[in-house]
């Protein structure tokens, strides 16, 4: 089994922490897309710098950034030297069947590792300093406008709030339903593919019967308490933007315009 | 009898939905296998999700356990919108194929081959060509020998986790 733990978050009181979750899951996602608008090496410089000013205001030991990168960085480099052999152009050093080394692949591969490395550390940035249940609420906020087109988000925002309080509840389920299977002699790991794809089924049948009482409990729990659909209700948990937010809003406006000034055109 | 009589009420569906969600996410994180072919069982959660509310309410809750997953675990390929788009994808292929429908080998083939080649290999390859500017090819080939075994390994899965889910709703 992978090994499994249930939230990234770790605690801490930098600047960052305090910035409104919504304001910080933005600019994550917006991010990748500013990471498109780099083209050469000094764009390629100043996104980097940004990043890893990013990283260093978490005040977090490295290792928390490396065990981001860890799991993936043989993916990293598989697809880095791929692109290399794949890509052409340029000045071309050795050649061999379908492959190639060109100057245009090195720079690509650098480029790919590059971004690579940059989503994963920023995307960890996020992860690390906001709690699952704060990313949760601005992920609620960031669909809202969907409104418009008639999506439910109420619904929506229920759904989510009802899967994340349950991963971890499920999860502590799954291993005691997992244990006591093995305890009566199932085997996981052993055995042909049709023998393993049998074996899920001790797992998932308790699992969804489970899921499915707890439904109907907790609806009908729900139920009792005055719970009548989505609309009509206040929010206990609200979010609120603060001054530090406008530190991350100039660090981004700050980054675009510098890319925008320094990228080839 | 089936879970959609036995879930009356409106909020009973969503209730269970968000369980069915938590499911996947949990489902996401274990694999099995040897090493060389690791495989996840996130596609379960999603056969179950489209299997059990449909094309709507399925990718809806795929595009939530993506988000969710994301938010608790750091989505590996960091957040994304294209691949919350795939998770939204794959439950709705499922439940085109499975939804309100007899549990019939053809239809696991089918929508197991669509999911991995519409979902797979070209929805994913191309969110990796234009996050991180990859050759199209090179990702395809980099790709490929593994969704040429997956999808036949997750038919045999599919067919009997359908099974046992189906006798669940039987017995309930």
């Amino acid at each position: 089994m992978s090994k499994i733990i249930v939230g990234r978050y770790i605690p801490g009181n930098a600047l960052i922490y305090k910035m409104d979750p919504r304001g910080k899951l933005l600019i994550t996602i917006l991010f990748i897309f500013t990471i498109l608008l780099a083209n050469n090496p000094i764009s390629y410089g100043i996104i980097t710098l940004f990043c890893f000013l990013a990283v260093f205001t978490t005040k977090l030991k490295v290792r928390v950034f490396w065990n981001g990168v860890k799991p993936l960085i043989g993916l990293i480099f598989f697809t880095a030297l791929l692109q290399l052999f794949f890509m052409t152009g340029g000045k071309v050093y050795w050649q061999w069947w379908i492959f190639t080394l060109s100057s245009y692949g090195i720079v690509n591969a650098i480029y790919i590792f590059i971004r690579f490395t940059l989503i994963i550390l920023i995307s960890t940035v996020m992860t690390v300093t906001t709690m699952p249940l704060e990313i949760a609420d601005a992920m609620e906020w960031l669909l809202k406008p969907l409104k418009i087109f008639k999506v439910p988000v109420d619904k929506i925002a229920l759904v989510i709030s009802i899967a994340l309080r349950f991963v971890p509840t499920l999860f502590d389920e799954t291993f005691k339903i997992m244990n006591a299977q093995r305890s009566r002699g199932a085997d996981f790991n052993d055995g042909g593919l049709i023998k393993r794809a049998k074996a899920i089924t001790p797992i998932l049948v308790p699992l969804f019967i489970h899921s499915l009482e707890t439904a109907i409990d907790l609806s009908t729990a729900m139920e009792s308490r005055g719970y009548r659909g989505s609309q009509g209700r206040t929010k206990y948990r609200v979010l609120r933007w603060s001054k530090y937010d406008l530190l991350d809003l100039a660090y981004f406006i700050l980054l675009v315009v510098l890319l925008l000034i320094f990228r080839n055109h | 009898m089936n879970t959609r009589k036995i879930l009356q009420t409106d909020l009973q569906q969503m209730v269970f939905l968000g369980m069915v969600v938590a499911m996947k996410i949990i489902l996401g994180q274990i694999s099995f296998g040897p090493t060389i072919v690791k495989i996840g069982l996130g596609f379960v959660g999603s056969v179950l999700l489209g299997y059990l509310f449909g094309p709507l309410w399925g990718t809806i809750g795929g595009g939530i356990s993506d988000l969710i997953a994301s938010a608790i675990f750091g989505d590996q390929g960091g957040f994304f919108i294209g691949f919350t788009l795939t998770a939204m994808a794959g439950p709705l292929i499922y439940a085109l194929f499975l939804y309100n429908k007899p549990v019939k080998i053809w239809r696991i083939i089918a929508s197991t081959i669509l999911v991995t080649i519409i979902v797979n290999i070209g929805m994913n390859t191309l969110w990796l060509h234009i996050m991180y500017g990859l050759n199209f090819n090179a990702a395809l080939v980099q790709r490929l020998p593994k969704e040429m075994i997956m999808p036949w390994i997750q038919m045999i899965v599919i067919y009997f986790v359908l099974q046992a889910v189906s006798r669940v709703k039987i017995k309930k």
